[in-house]
């Protein structure tokens, strides 16, 4: 008897916790056909971003956008109510990832929070302007990482793969490596919501597919473009500090009060890892593009090509965590620098600011680039 | 009583080498090879699309290419999905869809389909059709079976300059 108890059990129990799970996977399911039909509460950034674009249900779509720049009214097809909440989902993805605007970023965010170690990514930081950089006058910019150039050129031959990446693929590739996290699955909201924003962006802004544009991906800075210095870890740190520690931080920790985030991490836990195409060991004309162009905030395109790459190098030799390819015993060693050096530097910095070099420091180190009649 | 010992193993290795020597020269299976093999029509296709755009050769252009047969010979690139063969009718994607109607779709796809309540990608189609439309099965999301013809849609709505969400013309 005790024998055909303990039979029974070994089948008894299996079933009931398949049942479970199975249980389990219907509620999750059905919670997520909830959220999709549930109206989506925009951030102010989106609000603008998708009002400016003029997003509405309808059978047609025409771009505002379009009409302004070229006077041609360009009929599309509409978007369902179903089409803009993915839409709205999408951007709110792309300018708030961790949900820190959100009141439930499970529910607002999918929470995507859980494919990301970090506190401080969000994918804003590098597809800026809500993943469609413009001037004050409209214009699209030169290397601005568009998210609607960047899915017109999806599907193509990608140099650091080796294959042709899907925009899907290279979303996955975002969470892994720029928010040192977790994959998700190619049929994650997650993932196509954001696909389905950036679709929409391509509509409004009428990009042919498979075109290059200017706009897609980094104006990248490789040293050719520089007087070939050689790029220098002490004249980065000296320009890290005078033009990016007062909102990155020492050590390049990022920068929080009060719980709202000022300037995210570009070294340290929260920060890109070392299989980041942002890191410059990985990619060393990357980095170095996205600062030439984007900072300091306010001030783009103020750096000279050499100071660019001299502050990616500095920043990218700062500890962070290893990625998928570096193997333990450099993941480590990264863990123990990280885990070290941030107290360190709370020892060295007596709640006053670091020394500030002069201004023109770097400037007077480094001449302007300017093209030679030989085209060199 | 060594030598005894070795035959199995020398023997599991000749068949492996067997193999694979099968595989990359005699079995004529394409998942072994780089190239892929020119069907009628790829020519002519090729220049009415302009896929030379793409380059005359790469990874691009081949996956295209590949494209353009799982579209057009179904039956003999797809055997895995489909259980249509050379004998019937409506054998392939291009028995009931043109180039266009791809290309079409592809630019107005990731939207919700209100008979089915879902969203549907492009994918989603191309999989509902080997499921459905040619009697088989269904590949995963990334297998080349998907991806190429995703590829060609994507290289015939370059040719044609689509924007997302374009409309079809009565004259297309």
């Amino acid at each position: 008897m005790p024998k055909l108890s303990a039979k029974l059990a070994r089948i008894v129990l299996p079933v009931l916790a398949l049942g479970g799970l199975y249980l389990l996977a219907l509620h999750k399911h059905a919670q997520r056909q909830d959220i999709r039909g549930a109206a989506v509460v925009l951030t102010p950034g989106c609000s603008e971003k998708l009002g400016h674009y003029a997003l509405v249900p309808g059978r047609q779509y025409e771009s505002p956008y379009v009409l302004q720049r070229t006077g041609a009214r360009i009929t599309l097809r509409g978007y369902s109510e179903e089409d803009v909440r993915a839409i709205q989902r999408g951007c709110n993805i792309i300018d708030d990832t961790q949900g820190r605007l959100a009141a439930d970023p499970w529910r607002e965010r999918w929470n995507a929070k859980r494919f990301m170690r970090g506190s401080h990514a969000s994918c804003d930081h590098c597809h800026r302007g809500i993943g469609d950089l413009q001037d004050a006058a409209g214009n699209r910019l030169i290397g601005s990482n568009s998210l609607a150039a960047s899915w017109i050129g999806g599907d193509m031959y990608d140099r650091f793969t080796g294959m042709l990446l899907p925009y899907e693929l290279r979303q996955m590739q975002c969470y892994i490596n720029s928010s040192n996290g977790y994959k998700p699955n190619i049929a994650d909201d997650v993932i196509r919501d954001v696909t389905a924003y950036s679709r929409f962006l391509s509509a409004a802004l009428d990009l042919k597919i498979a075109n290059h544009y200017e706009e897609q991906g980094i104006d990248e800075i490789p040293a050719s473009a520089t007087l070939k210095q050689g790029d220098d870890y002490i004249r980065g740190e000296a320009l890290y500090k005078e033009k990016c520690q007062g909102c990155h931080g020492r050590g390049g920790m990022g920068l929080e009060v009060n719980g709202q985030l000022i300037a995210p991490a570009v070294a340290g836990p929260n920060a890109w890892n070392m299989q980041s195409r942002n890191n410059f060991y990985f990619v060393s004309t990357i980095l170095s593009g996205f600062i030439c162009r984007n900072m300091p905030p306010g001030q783009s395109n103020t750096l000279e090509h050499q100071e660019c790459r001299d502050i990616a190098f500095y920043i990218s030799n700062l500890p962070r965590p290893a990625g998928d390819r570096q193997g333990p015993l450099a993941a480590v060693q990264q863990q123990f620098l990280m885990a070290v050096i941030p107290p360190l530097l709370r020892l060295s910095a007596p709640g006053k600011a670091p020394p500030q070099p002069p201004l023109e420091h770097a400037s007077s180190k480094t001449p302007r680039l300017v093209p030679l009649e030989n085209g060199e | 009583m060594n030598r005894i010992a070795r035959v199995p193993t020398l023997a599991a290795l000749a068949v492996i080498i067997a193999f694979l020597l099968w595989a990359h020269l005699a079995s004529g299976i394409p998942v072994f090879r780089s190239e892929v093999p020119p069907e009628p029509g790829w020519d002519k296709f090729r220049a009415r699309y302009g896929i030379d755009h793409f380059g005359e050769d790469g990874q691009f252009v081949r996956a295209v290419q590949n494209g353009y047969n799982l579209f057009f010979y179904t039956y003999k690139y797809a055997p895995r999905f489909t259980r249509k063969s050379a004998g019937d009718q409506s054998n392939s994607c291009g028995a009931c869809h043109t180039a266009e109607d791809l290309a079409y779709s592809f630019v107005n796809s990731d939207r919700f389909d209100p008979t089915l309540g879902t969203r549907l990608s492009f994918d989603d189609r191309v999989r509902r059709c080997y499921a459905g439309s040619v009697d088989g099965f269904v590949p995963t999301v990334f297998d080349p079976a998907v991806r190429d013809i995703r590829l060609l849609a994507r290289a015939v709505a370059h040719h044609l300059q689509l924007s997302e969400g374009a409309l079809r013309r009565k004259e297309d």
